[in-house]
Formats: C-alpha cells, structure tokens, sequence
C-alpha cells in the first residue's frame, strides 16, 4: 500500500492548497482575462493564469536571483507546500525520489528568446533551461532529493503516470518516499497548438455540457508526498490518502483524437480497479478529466459507461475552475480529489447546463457536503492516445 | 532481476541497420555533427504515414520495427521510451511559424507532434498496441528512466515483452543553438581518439535504438541485462569507482570479469575528467573503449552503448574501429559507464547467456 502523507498546489484557483479548497467551496473559478501571457490572442480568450509575475513566483518561494523559469517556480512552490504539509525536514534520511512531469518544460522561456536566435542576434544561453526535464533536475536539486529523479512527459496524462510511478517505485522497494506530480506553464506556444486545433472556448469552458465548445487553458503545478507502509508505521505519519489503484492504457487510434468507443480510458479505468482489488460500485465518485471538448467529453463518458453502465457515480470536472492545465492535470486533480476524501465532499461541474444527448450523462452541478465517499477515481487523457486513471481511498 | 534482449535495432550515424557491415566498416568520426544514416524507411511505415513523421518518428519507428521483427513477434505488452529533447524538428517548426506569422494563420500538424509521447504513441498506433504506453525525458537520463521501467514492469509482469527505446534527433537549429552554447567542438579539435581530448564541447549525434525486451529466454536472446543504476551527482574519480564496485558487487561481479568497458567519454576535457580518473584504475584489470567517436554525444547515446554491447555479446566479436588490441574470448560481461556533462552518470551490465 502506498500513502499519501503530503499535498501541494498552485493552480488560478489559488497558490497553496487553502486558497484552493476555500475557491472550490465557494465556486469561485481562476479563469478569466489574460493577463501575464504575453498572445496577441490574449483580448479574445479567457485562461486560468497563475495570478503572479515570475518576480512574484520568485518572492512567494523566499528565492533571489534563481534564473528559474515559470515551470520551475510553480514546480518549486508546490512541491515545497507538499514537503511541509508531510512534515519532511531532511530528505535524506530515507530513500526519496522526485517524479515530476510536465508537456514543454522551459518552452515559456524559449519562445521568448527564440526570435533573437532565428535572427542571429546575440540572446543568452536558454537551451539548457529548455529541456523538459530541467525543472526536474533544478527542483530536485534545491530540496536535496537524489536518490531518483526522473521527469514524464506523455502530454496531458503526464502527472497521472508520475504518481503511478511513484507508487511503483515504492511497491518495488526501491524507494521508501517520493514526491510525485506536475508542472506546467501557460505559453504561447501550447496556446496557439491549442488555438489551431479549434479546440479553445473563448469563455468559459463547460466540460460534458451538451453545448459545449472547447477548453480553457490553464497553467500550474502540484505535487503529492507519497510514502510507504513502513514509513508511516515506524514515523506514525498522519496519511491524507491511499493511493490504491492506478492503470495505464493506450488508446492507440489517433494521434490526437480519442476514440469513440473510449477504448483506451475504459482499459485504464479497469485496470485502476483491479490494482485496487475494487468493484467499479465501489466508486463514490470520478474526478473526470472532462476538457469541455466535444470529442473528450464524449469519448470519456462512454469509457464510462462502459465500465459503469446504468449505474454511473456522481461525476465532475474540475478543469472550469483551474483551465486544462495539461501535464500538471492530474496531479491538481488528484489534490482536489484528496481534498473531496477529507471534506467529504464533491465539488461541482462548473457552467453545465444541457445534458450531453449522446450518453445521457449529467455532471454534478453545485457543492455536494456531507457525501460519504471512500474511493475516487480520477481519469487524465492525452495526445499519443495516452490514458490513465489513479483511485484514491480514504485511509 | 535479469531481463533477456530478445530483439535490437539500431539507427546511428553508422550503418547500425546492416550489424554485419557495421563490425567491418564503423568508422570513428571526426565530425562536430553526426547524422545518422537512414534506411529507406518505406520498408517500415506504410507510405501515408511516413508523410507526416518528423526525422525522430521515422527514426524511432524503423528501430522499434527491426527489434520486433528479430524477435519474431508482432506486438508488445508495453512501449517505454525516453527522450531528451523530444520532438524538436517539429517544435522547431511550430516555433517558427507563431513568430513568422504573428501567431496567426497556423496549422496544427507540427505542433500535435511536437509531444513527447509522440514517438511511443506512433509505434502503439501502427502496431495497434493498447497496452501500457510511458515516454520519459531527463536529459541525460531519458533512456536510464525508461530501462528502470522496464525492470519494474517484467517484475510485476510474468511472461511479458516489451518494446523500450530511446531516441533524439539533432536537427540543424538544435546544433545552432548548441553551438551559441558553446557546448559544440570546434572542427579543429576534433581527434579520433575521443579520451585524449584536451579541449571542451562535444560532437553532437543523434539515433534511435530500440530493445525487445523479455523476463523468458528464448531462441532469439541474444544477451541479458544484469543491472543498471543512475547518478544524478558524482564527486570525483574515487566515488564513480566506488559505486562502481558496489555495483558489481551486487552483481556478484569484480572488475576482472568484465570484459570490456564502453566508456562514456563525450570528447569534453572538463566532463570527461572524472571518467578518466575512474578509468585509469581501472585498465589495468579490463578493456576499455569508447564509443561516441562511433555515435557522437546526445541524450539518449546510452541506448546506442546498449545496443553496441549487445551485438559485441550477440557475435563475440568486436568492431574493427572499437579498439586496438585483441580481446579474450568469450566476451561475458560489457559495462557500460556513461556520462552527460558530468551531471548525470549511469552503470549498464550486459551479460552472455
């Protein structure tokens, strides 16, 4: 069994996971008016920006002069949040690791500077900052975690599979502690992808409403602590959660486009559930990945009928609150579902009105309090056809 | 845990396609850039496919395919790959175009390529694979993170292949950029034998090398990995060694069973040091080669240092140009040792089965 013994957050909802839990009680969504992204879009699109400069990201981290990146603050800020809520003061004495994720890593940084190279003007060195590991590397280093460090990028899923293998890494023995989770910066240049596929609402999106248009993009970075059996046992942590089902599936039909059937997140979803040693009637609630896209919205909801069939939990997703903020998702998902175990409580589908005709499903529309939920399966889907699915169980 | 390569292939900047011309003619390069030669691809993609595939998708592709076709089976339980740069060609192009037309009038094909994933979720498309599908990128470390994977996934997973890979393209604007880094060679210091290098930067190489990989011998295998371990900080000469002897250790293996060493020297004075200093304890009692002056340095060059050990294990036999002297038969165990500018370090053991 893995546990989950710390979480971190920064999101539009809010920079740490109080501002998060009081914006998700009180329906109050972080998108709106674009203001740090520097688009000529910007006037015509709403987004779920972080509400603070990278000088700003910088002070909130109590660092001068770091030279990080947006990606690498919010990575920064978020895993810091983790490690205090998990009471670690030295991440030495057990073996721990660092398992982040994120889509395009210092691309916010290079597509500044990337006019100056293709013009031959002298611009400084900003390649080695690019890679999308580098956040990884930078954060890892900064908090003195090396027993492993890696970095997942499989697009919009990307945090959903670090968590995973952060869990397996613990399963395996062969680490004992690990933080796992995600980042990711709004850019121009995942806004302007996502503008070209005419997958972007230019209001506010509204996941599974029949009605719907698109996405809002969105940007930010959490991080979970997990810790093993033993660890919780000898230490006498205070567990938030238990991570206890995880699945991976590819979709495997289109580069971009989910399949019509679900095919990929149905095997996902059942595998999550059979890791968990769990029948699907035990899940009082999914966390959907739901982007507000046609063709998401509509192949997840079939994904989930086809596990659930006529017998389909309470459902929303979170993403009208904080925008798809891509590789970073799930990882801000699985904190909002951890907060759902702990306040028993199901936060709503934000802007759903019509009822998708298609599947007939409908989302939780407003605050759900006092609600028993012991399991919470939370679904993340990306390009590549990538599909995974985490469970989370109350300890 | 030992996991059975039943399945390679291999595109370098040698001819790592045909592996019997590339024990006669591998050549060391003395290039600041080494592309790598391709193979007429239309004998792995259908043609409709292979329109749209950026350089490293054809390349990832053609080396995934030639490892499943030597371990005679059409698809996997599972697809890991790792990458360091990721799809550049196409971010490249993407990049460009938002700032040449101001953001507007784009198309959407570079950019829902520009993924990581993008090589891992074209393999499972085109062999129709469902099953579980990872792509990791930590610089140096991108193929390391997948191999580890790939240890866990046959422990959890009995009787299982698996298609594992790393891959990274040095396309012209990627070397550019380098270069304004000033972490490319300077074509007048460039010598063949990379370890006598006095001078800094590297030559940059690009490749794709793919491994079917097994928890079951059989007929196909053609050696086994017995350990691997990733560092993400090295002291000096005396730590590498000596995490290099707890290595073997636990393989139950000493310096005198190796046959032979593939050092990761990149041909930079300053990130080579500490290999060096390693390595001068160590020749005494092993062989050491090099092989960036075959593939040049890159992310993923661990993959081709893999792949290399393998084939050296597979024919009991060693390239022409790997190294000059002759080498006790049979060749059992090869370490590979590898470095990136003297970040992130890696221990591989391939073994004779």
């Amino acid at each position: 069994m893995v546990f989950v013994t710390g979480i971190g957050i920064i999101s539009a909802i809010g920079k740490d996971v109080n501002e998060t839990l009081s914006s998700l009680l009180e329906n109050r969504s972080g998108i709106g008016k674009i203001n740090h992204l520097q688009t000529i879009h910007a006037a015509n699109f709403v987004a779920g920006e972080v509400k603070y400069s990278l000088q700003e990201l910088e002070n909130l981290a109590g660092i001068k002069n770091s030279n990080y990146n947006r990606t690498t603050l919010l990575s920064l800020l978020a895993t810091q949040e983790a490690l205090l809520s998990a009471g670690i003061k030295d991440t030495k004495e057990f073996r721990t690791g660092f398992i982040s994720a994120s889509s395009v890593g210092g691309m916010c940084h290079t597509e500044l500077l990337y006019k100056d190279f293709l013009e031959n003007k002298p611009h400084s060195n900003f390649i080695d900052a690019h890679y999308t590991g580098a956040h990884a590397t930078d954060v890892a280093n900064h908090f003195r975690i090396n027993d492993y460090v890696t970095t997942i990028s499989t697009a919009c899923s990307s945090a959903a599979n670090a968590i995973m293998l952060g869990a397996r890494l613990i399963n395996n023995n062969i680490l004992d502690r690990v933080v796992v989770g995600g980042t990711d910066a709004l850019c121009k240049f995942t806004f302007n992808g996502f503008n070209t596929l005419m997958i972007l609402d230019k209001e506010w999106c509204k996941p599974f409403d029949d009605n719907r248009k698109g996405l809002n993009l969105g940007e930010g970075a959490a991080y979970l602590v997990l810790e093993s059996e033993r660890i919780v046992k000898t230490e006498n942590k205070k567990v938030l959660a238990v991570l206890s089902g995880y699945g991976n599936a590819n979709d495997a039909y289109h580069q971009t486009a989910s399949s019509p059937d679900g095919q990929g997140a149905t095997m996902a979803i059942q595998q999550a559930l059979e890791v968990a040693s769990l029948s699907f009637a035990k899940i009082n609630y999914i966390n959907a990945h739901g982007t507000g896209t046609a063709n998401n919205d509509s192949s997840e909801a079939t994904a989930i009928k086809n596990i659930f069939s006529e017998n389909v939990p309470p459902f929303s997703s979170t993403k009208a609150f904080t925008g798809h903020t891509l590789a970073a998702a799930a990882s801000i998902e699985a904190v909002i579902s951890i907060l759902s175990l702990q306040h028993q409580t199901i936060f709503p589908n934000l802007n759903c009105t019509t009822q998708m005709q298609d599947t007939n499903l409908f989302p939780v529309t407003s605050l759900q309090k006092n609600v028993e939920i012991n399991h919470i399966l939370s679904n993340s889907f990306g390009f590549g056809g990538n599909c995974s699915s985490l469970i989370f169980s109350k300890s | 845990m030992e996991i059975y390569i039943n399945g390679s292939g291999c595109i370098s900047h040698q001819n790592t396609i045909d592996v019997t011309d590339f024990f006669e003619n591998a050549q060391t390069a003395c290039l600041p850039k080494l592309s790598a030669q391709e193979p007429d691809y239309k004998d792995y993609v259908p043609a409709n496919m292979l329109r749209r595939m950026s350089h490293i998708i054809k390349m990832g592709v053609a080396a995934a395919k030639t490892s499943l076709q030597q371990a005679e089976i059409e698809n996997v339980d599972a697809i890991i790959t790792g990458t360091g740069l990721g799809c550049f060609e196409d971010t490249d192009k993407f990049l460009r175009a938002i700032i040449e037309n101001n953001e507007q009038l784009l198309t959407p094909t570079s950019f829902i390529q520009s993924t990581h994933n993008t090589v891992a979720g074209q393999i499972a498309l085109l062999i129709k694979c469902h099953k579980y599908n990872f792509t990791y990128t930590q610089q140096g470390l991108s193929f390391e993170s997948a191999l580890i994977d790939a240890q866990m996934f046959l422990n959890e997973n009995k009787n299982s292949n698996i298609l594992v890979g790393g891959m990274d393209e040095a396309i012209q604007p990627y070397y550019d950029l380098l270069q304004q880094a000033e972490h490319i060679k300077n074509q007048e210091n460039i010598i063949p034998e990379i370890e006598k290098n006095q001078t800094k930067g590297f030559c940059l190489g690009e490749g794709a090398s793919f491994f079917v990989l097994s928890n079951e011998k059989n007929k196909n295998t053609k050696s086994v990995i017995s350990g691997i371990k990733t560092f993400t900080s090295i002291k000096d000469g005396a730590d590498l060694q000596q995490k290099l002897k707890f290595f073997l250790q636990e393989l139950n293996l000493s310096i005198s069973d190796v046959s032979l060493v593939l050092s990761g020297n990149s041909g930079d004075v300053n990130d080579d040091k500490i290999l060096n200093d390693c390595n001068q304890q160590l020749v005494e009692k092993t062989n050491i080669a090099y092989f960036k002056n075959l593939c040049g340095e890159y992310f993923t060059a661990s993959a081709f240092a893999l792949w290399l050990a393998s084939v050296i294990i597979e024919k009991q036999q060693l390239p022409k140009s790997l190294i000059n002297k002759e080498i006790n038969l049979p060749i059992k165990n090869i370490l590979i040792v590898n470095q990136y500018r003297n970040m992130e370090y890696s221990f591989m053991c391939v073994a004779s089965c």
